[in-house]
């Protein structure tokens, strides 16, 4: 069915196209939305791959899903986009906000049993961000899949086009970085919190 | 496990994708051990916020779509234009500089006189005859002759 939506869409029957633009535009979202916090960047992507999938709707032979082929295009398109974006420096303690700062002493705190607020989940993904920009897209992408989605390394293999061993690569040097960083904010935070008690 | 680090472990997987004996494992060596310790509470948070950011994710808004359709009927507008009319478009610009350039050249080369030229001729005929004079003088050395010329040149210039 997919297929012949392809073949009408190429055929150049604009109905069709915007069918699969509305059936899959869901999906593509959520793919953006792994790279980018804002909607207005989040649209713009989501609409970059949709005019990429239509000129290359010739290159659609209906041997895997539709959806799969269309995520990896949604993938390869959000990595260039963030590739050309500028890269932050690395995050230290006194760039934290205050809510940020007291998500993780809440954290600390022994409350992370507890089920996360809406409040919460948006001051934990945006420490996420500061935390992911010190990896490469591509870094970011495996890690967030891999830990935040709980996706396979051949998921990951699949929508990337990337090998699993260099996935698990990914995934390895990623986590370390990550967990690296984040060791030395709480270090960082520890020391602070020492000395404004003496 | 008790006894060795846990911290490469916990770099290879997710806390999340490790057995429940594993887990015990890794929990036990991290109370006993400071740098596995912090390691492993870093780690933990990590992968509480990843968690956290995989669930922030957008919905397209109703008109999506139209505004993709939109932009495709662009994009094929664009597209329908005549291959050569648009070369020609994006070329104009590189052609006419590349006449002017030409244009220019031509005027120097054809109107102006070029002094540089003739200055060098003369210095070449005074330094030919200074050498044919000494002609018949087998004396002159190889370093005479080229001295010859070049203060020729010199003073020419």
């Amino acid at each position: 069915m997919d297929l012949d939506l392809a073949h009408q869409a190429q055929a150049g029957d604009e109905s069709a196209f915007a069918e699969i633009v509305r059936r899959y535009s869901p999906r593509v979202f959520s793919v953006a939305s792994r790279f980018f916090r804002q909607r207005s960047l989040v649209e713009e992507a989501a609409q970059e791959v949709f005019l990429k999938a239509y000129t290359q709707l010739g290159s659609f032979e209906g041997r895997g899903s539709f959806e799969g082929w269309l995520t990896r295009i949604a993938t390869n398109t959000c990595l260039n986009m963030v590739r050309s974006a500028k890269r932050r420096p690395e995050l230290t303690v006194s760039d934290l906000t205050d809510d940020e700062n007291g998500w993780l002493d809440q954290q600390s705190a022994g409350e992370a049993g507890e089920p996360p607020s809406v409040e919460n989940t948006v001051v934990a993904a945006d420490l996420a961000d500061r935390l992911l920009s010190v990896l490469s897209p591509e870094d970011q992408q495996t890690l967030l899949m891999i830990d935040g989605e709980q996706a396979s390394v051949k998921e990951v293999a699949e929508v990337t086009g990337w090998s699993e061993s260099k996935v698990k690569v990914r995934a390895f040097r990623a986590r370390k970085k990550v967990r690296e960083a984040m060791e030395k904010l709480l270090s960082y935070k520890g020391t602070k919190v020492k000395s404004l008690a003496e | 496990m008790k006894d060795k680090h846990i911290i490469e472990l916990l770099d290879s997987a997710s806390i999340a994708s490790l057995s429940k004996s594993e887990l015990s494992e890794v929990q036990a060596h991290a109370r006993d051990c400071v740098s596995c310790g912090s390691a492993y509470e870093a780690a933990q948070l990590s992968e509480v916020i990843l968690r956290s950011r995989a669930q922030v994710t957008f919905e397209p808004s109703p008109f999506f779509q139209t505004r993709v359709m939109a932009a495709l009927r662009e994009q094929n507008a664009v597209e329908s234009v005549p291959a050569m009319l648009r070369l020609w478009k994006s070329a104009r610009a590189l052609v006419s500089s590349m006449a002017v350039t030409t244009a220019a050249l031509a005027v120097l080369s054809f109107v102006l006189p070029a002094p540089i030229t003739s200055v060098v001729e003369t210095s070449v005929d005074s330094a030919e005859s200074f050498i044919l004079d000494h002609g018949n003088d087998d004396q002159m050395s190889y370093a005479q002759v080229l001295s010859a010329i070049y203060d020729e040149g010199d003073e020419a210039r």
